[in-house]
């Protein structure tokens, strides 16, 4: 049976190639995804077991619940001295790490949410920083900078940067190297300026160290000196070995890589769904075609079983094959993804390319199981087949009624999706009501699955109806080709309708969250720009500019905001942001602003106002910046939605009394009536052209920044989809060329009777394009129902966007997809000689 | 009338010269047709018979410009087949020839009617509404029009493919094997219907059979043997046939 077996599947080389790929995409994807996650993990790896090499034992600081909400926790300076003294140590040294803001060539800070970080480059065998051009700093007017960083804004050694230090002072340095950031997550966001430790005192002004590291000295071993170390410092911080150092690093990258790895097999899994469903249909039209050569088998005496075997063997073949092909591509397109993100210059530790042995188990067991599963229904199939079918001369037309049970079916799973994807709509905005949706979507899915069949022939005359119209003949012959095996031709569709369907629900709900999020940012921002501190939360821009632009006659409202630097805590323990408006707020927030606070009152932000469980007319007591519990009236509430602010707002002069008179956050300001904007900002920068740390946007800026942010999300997302669409693509090619190949006689007797070579290639390309058709218009169906509810499910008021021109475009190019698909089964069928081809059979 | 009255009166509506045709290359070289020189009379129905192997097939295949030639020239009417293009061979055979063939002759998702009408369908022509009448009732498919190929008898299949050939009013048609499918009285009905069009709408037709019956249906009898015209019999009989056929078979 196996010889047979072999045999059968040299002798359609074709066959076998086109199913395969479907297979070695799926699995090029999935192995490609463990390629890359897997060198970057060895990168990382690598990187902390060096930087554990350095360090013997580590001082960390010690958890606090409470302090970690105001801020990150830091080990007390007077605890290094103590370390130092320790018996054994060699050496220690304190590491911090704190903002301090690099100043750009265009004058402004470097970075639009955060700033760069300022660190000691320690001396000796403590370092940990690699110094890549140039050389350490070593006098305190002496700093080096990352290289990402000096890439991107052009600096070079031996240049002066300007950075300020926390309290926002201006210093220079020359610049004497360049620095890799290696592995730190948190130093490459935002880059870093390194100083010498004594100069990194000075800019940074820490209050403590993030880590202190410590060296033993020889013949002392880690454990023997954290035990040592631990005694100490007591519970001031805690001391680890620096193996558990690297450990707790690892942990911290290794959830990113989590993260990605999930995200990119999420997608491989969709694609390898689609893979399935194309092997299935393909080894469906096999079996059909197969029936008297397996009849045949079945009269010479093999067993049924036999014949389900030689089915499954063949589908492990191809499986294994396909597999075996799709790791190899998967190197490749990790490694190519690795060039790229090794070019971009992010900070991923990016080295060899490697490829694990789980990872390649789990590559090569997912193509196989994947195949080996879609084959099992069709074998059932073929052990039908009986012996007398070897008998008969024509294979019958494969017929094709609705059964009761297909629509019971149908309904069950069609009730319980809509009622799942209900009750998730219902549900409160969030997670919780995504998933649920999602889980309904799946259940809607089955139940188009199942009536697939049903659905294909009244779609197609809806799809075929233009193509039969201006294409005559071949046109009509290719709609009746599309649903003349219904079963056949659901498969092939579907298969498709799983890329488009999320595809359209991709692009909906970010036209969603797009029109929404401009509709927030009309009701938000009746403003024309708004000006805000570049830096950690101590960054603030001088009253003295809301003050100037007050007397511009450009600006008929400037409304500046302030807030306390440090979360507030209540009286029942929460912790709350406390701020103050200054300025004509009335005029920017019209509706939902129920009137400034007075004197020891409050207005409460909607959201937290339920968080505290308050209302208008109830008192609250907050901490102020002397440590006093105060007791302040809650005077109204006001939609965040609508204003941005801070939880609780109060008077001017309240604030001031409890938080002292800081500096403004944010300041807002718009037009007067036929100022030039042009102009007007011109005004606002000349205003700030002093203050590198204060940026100015306009509205739509910002608009376009979201909406730019948005649409990469989205094109990032369609192109991971794309493989399942390339994939759907291969499905529609192989049903195609095996249809094609089941009807040469029908082709030569059309040839024979005057169709051209041209019609018949249309005519094929035509059946190809209705069946794309008619996955693309039940994939937007879904994906618009689908899009919808997710949208429902993320908003209060949610904005439904239904993104057209998107959807026009899948649905044309899902149908010339197909034409693409059918060209070249098309050609073969073309080409094949009449006569020759009326002879088979 | 006298047989060459018949050859005076009407121009031949088939003419093969010379006509040779070798399949594959040296040693497996397969000589089909080893130079047949014959012409087909308009208005008239002529069987070519010949044991198997003889070349039947392989002529029909190169009058009707399905197959090429190796040497030697067809022509249909004033047409030279021989050296057409592809595209050109297509329009003869939509607007001039009618095909016959022995199986798998109608598109299984097309009715009785569509089938009949494809052929004028393809060339974008309407049917003469009278002699599409007039072809369905002689063929005797008038309650049948509707049917889908899978719903009819192998003998209906037939006739509406007799229906088809007629309709378009074809210079010549060809038939492989025609009732090679059918017993006997399915057969003979076929073989009337193309008897009688030829009677009454002086259709051409040439016939391919083994079946000494069928052939005496026809005014002709043309015999090949390994690739060459060997015979030709006029006006033949059952009797006539057999006995040439066990001659050229021994
Ligand atoms: N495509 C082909 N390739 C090679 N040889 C062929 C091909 N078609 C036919 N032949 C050979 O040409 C010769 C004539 O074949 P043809 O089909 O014309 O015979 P036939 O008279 O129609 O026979 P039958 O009565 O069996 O149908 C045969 O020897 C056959 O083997
Ligand atoms: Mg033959």
């Amino acid at each position: 049976m196996l010889k047979t077996t072999l045999a059968g599947l040299r002798a359609h080389k074709l066959r076998l190639i086109l199913t395969s790929l479907a297979i070695t995409l799926g699995v090029g994807f999935i192995s490609g995804t463990f390629v890359l996650t897997d060198t970057i993990q060895a990168g990382f790896t690598q990187s902390f077991t060096a930087a554990a090499d350095k360090v013997d034992v580590a001082v960390i600081p010690a958890k606090d619940e409470k302090r970690s909400q105001e801020g990150p926790l830091t080990v007390p300076m007077e605890l290094l001295d103590r370390v130092k003294g320790v018996e054994g140590v060699a050496a220690a040294v304190g590491v911090g790490r704190e903002r301090t803001a690099l100043i750009g060539k265009d004058g402004k800070v470097v970075g639009s949410m955060v700033t760069t970080w300022g660190v000691p480059v320690v001396e000796g065998e403590l370092n940990r920083t690699e110094i890549v051009t140039g050389r350490a700093p070593k006098a305190g007017n002496e700093a080096v900078l990352d290289e990402s960083t000096a890439k991107t804004r052009g600096f070079t050694v031996g240049e002066t940067i300007t950075v300020l230090d926390v309290r926002q002072q201006k210093h220079r340095f020359t610049l004497v190297g360049l620095f890799k950031l290696g592995v730190d997550q948190e130093l490459s966001h935002g880059g870093a300026v390194g100083y010498t430790s004594e100069t990194f005192q000075r800019m940074a002004q820490p209050t403590g160290f993030r880590e202190i590291d410590v060296l033993a000295k020889d013949g002392v071993s880690a454990e023997t000196l954290r035990a040592a170390v631990a005694a100490a410092v007591g519970a001031k911080g805690e001391a680890i070995t620096g193996q558990t150092l690297m450990e707790k690093m690892a942990d911290g990258n290794g959830v990113e890589i989590d993260f990605i790895t999930y995200g990119l097999l999420l997608f491989g899994a969709v694609a390898m769904l689609v893979a399935g469903l194309v092997i299935y249909n393909t080894f469906n039209i096999l079996v059909a075609q197969r029936t008297r050569e397996m009849a045949l088998l079945r009269c010479i005496g093999s067993t049924r079983s036999q014949v389900f075997r030689s089915i499954l063997l063949e589908s492990a073949v191809v499986g294994l094959l396909a597999s075996v092909a799709g790791l190899l591509l998967g190197l490749g397109l990790g490694a190519a993804a690795i060039q790229v993100i090794n070019a971009t210059g992010s900070p991923m530790p990016a080295g060899t390319v490697t490829l694990t042995v789980t990872s390649t188990a789990a590559g090569l067991l997912t193509g196989l199981v994947v195949t080996v599963v879609a084959a099992l229904l069709p074998a059932r199939a073929a052990t039908g087949v009986a012996p007398i079918a070897a008998l008969r001369t024509q294979v019958e037309e494969n017929a094709f009624r609705s059964g009761v049970l297909r629509w019971v079916f149908t309904g069950l799973f069609l009730i319980l999706g809509v009622g799942v994807t209900v009750a998730g709509i219902t549900m409160p905005p969030g997670a919780g009501g995504l998933f649920t949706v999602a889980g309904g979507g799946v259940l809607v899915f089955f139940a188009v699955l199942i009536i697939g069949p049903v659905l294909v022939k009244p779609l197609s005359r809806l799809t075929g109806f233009l193509p039969a119209y201006l294409f005559g003949v071949p046109g009509r012959l290719a709609v009746d080709n599309s649903t003349r095996n219904p079963k056949r031709s659901a498969t092939t569709t579907i298969a498709l309708t799983i890329g488009v369907t999320l595809m359209t629900l991709i692009s909906v709900v970010s036209a969603s969250v797009q029109a929404s999020s401009d509709a927030r940012l009309d009701r938000q921002y009746p403003v024309d720009y708004v000006l805000m501190a570049i830096g950690d939360r101590e960054a603030t821009i001088p009253r003295s500019v809301a003050e100037t632009l007050r007397t511009k006659p450009e600006f008929g409202t400037v409304v500046a905001f302030r807030e306390h630097t440090r979360p507030v805590t209540t009286d029942n323990n929460s912790f709350v942001s406390v701020g103050t408006i200054v300025g004509p707020i009335k005029t920017i927030a019209q509706e939902g602003w129920t009137g400034d606070p007075g004197p020891d009152q409050a207005i409460l932000s909607l959201g937290t106002a339920g968080k505290l469980g308050v209302k208008a007319g109830d008192t609250m007591e907050i901490k102020t910046r002397s440590g006093r519990m105060e007791k302040v009236t809650v005077s109204g509430t006001y939609d965040r939605e609508k204003m941005p602010g801070s939880d609780v707002l109060l008077q001017e002069s309240t604030f001031h009394r409890y938080y002292g008179a800081t500096e403004d956050i944010r300041v807002v300001v718009k037009m007067t009536d036929g100022a030039a904007p042009e102009a007007a900002r011109k005004v606002v920068e000349s205003v700030i052209a002093d203050l590198p740390t204060v940026q100015v946007s306009s509205t739509t800026e910002i608009r376009g920044e979201f909406n730019d942010s948005i649409n990469n999300v989205l094109m990032v997302m369609a192109g991971l989809l794309g493989l399942a669409v390339l994939i759907s693509l291969l499905g529609i090619a192989n049903t195609l060329s095996l249809s094609v190949h089941e009807r040469t006689r029908e082709s030569a007797l059309l040839r024979a009777l005057g169709l051209t070579r041209p019609q018949l290639r249309v005519m094929l390309s035509l059946e190809a394009f209705v069946l794309g058709l008619i996955g693309a218009l039940i994939g937007v169906v879904l994906g618009l129902v689908f899009g919808w509810a997710a949208v429902q499910t993320m908003q209060d008021k949610p904005i439904f966007q239904a993104a057209p021109l998107h959807i026009a475009a899948f649905i044309v190019l899902s149908g010339l997809a197909g034409v693409l698909a059918s060209l070249l089964p098309a050609r073969r069928a073309a080409r094949a000689s009449i006569v020759n081809s009326l002879a088979s059979g | 009338m006298t047989l060459t009255d018949i050859h005076r009166e009407a121009p031949p509506a088939v003419v093969a010269r010379s006509l040779t045709k070798v399949y594959g290359q040296g040693d497996a070289a397969v000589h089909a047709l080893r130079g047949v020189d014959v012409a087909f009379t308009t208005g008239a129905f002529t069987a070519i018979m010949g044991p198997s192997g003889s070349g039947k097939s392989t002529l029909m295949h190169c009058l009707a410009g399905l197959d090429t030639v190796t040497s030697g020239s067809v022509h249909i009417g004033d047409t030279v087949v021989t050296g057409l293009s592809d595209k050109e061979l297509t329009m003869l055979r939509r607007d001039r020839i009618g095909f016959i063939f022995q199986a798998f002759n109608l598109l299984p998702t097309l009715s009785a009617e569509q089938n009949i009408r494809l052929p004028l369908d393809i060339a974008g022509r309407q049917a003469d509404p009278a002699l599409f009448d007039r072809v369905v009732d002689t063929v005797g498919l008038r309650d049948r029009l509707s049917h889908k190929p899978a719903e009819l008898s192998g003998g209906q299949q037939q006739r509406v493919a007799v229906a088809r050939a007629l309709i378009g009013r074809p210079q010549v048609i060809f038939a492989d094997e025609p009732t090679g499918n059918l017993d006997s009285r399915s057969g003979a009905e076929v073989l009337s219907f193309l008897r009688t069009s030829v009677r009454e709408l002086q259709q051409t037709i040439v016939m391919v059979t083994h079946d000494p019956v069928a052939a005496s249906y026809a005014d002709r009898v043309v015999f090949l043997r390994d690739g060459l015209l060997v015979s030709d019999v006029h006006q033949p009989t059952p009797q006539i046939i057999h006995d040439t056929l066990m001659k050229l078979e021994s």
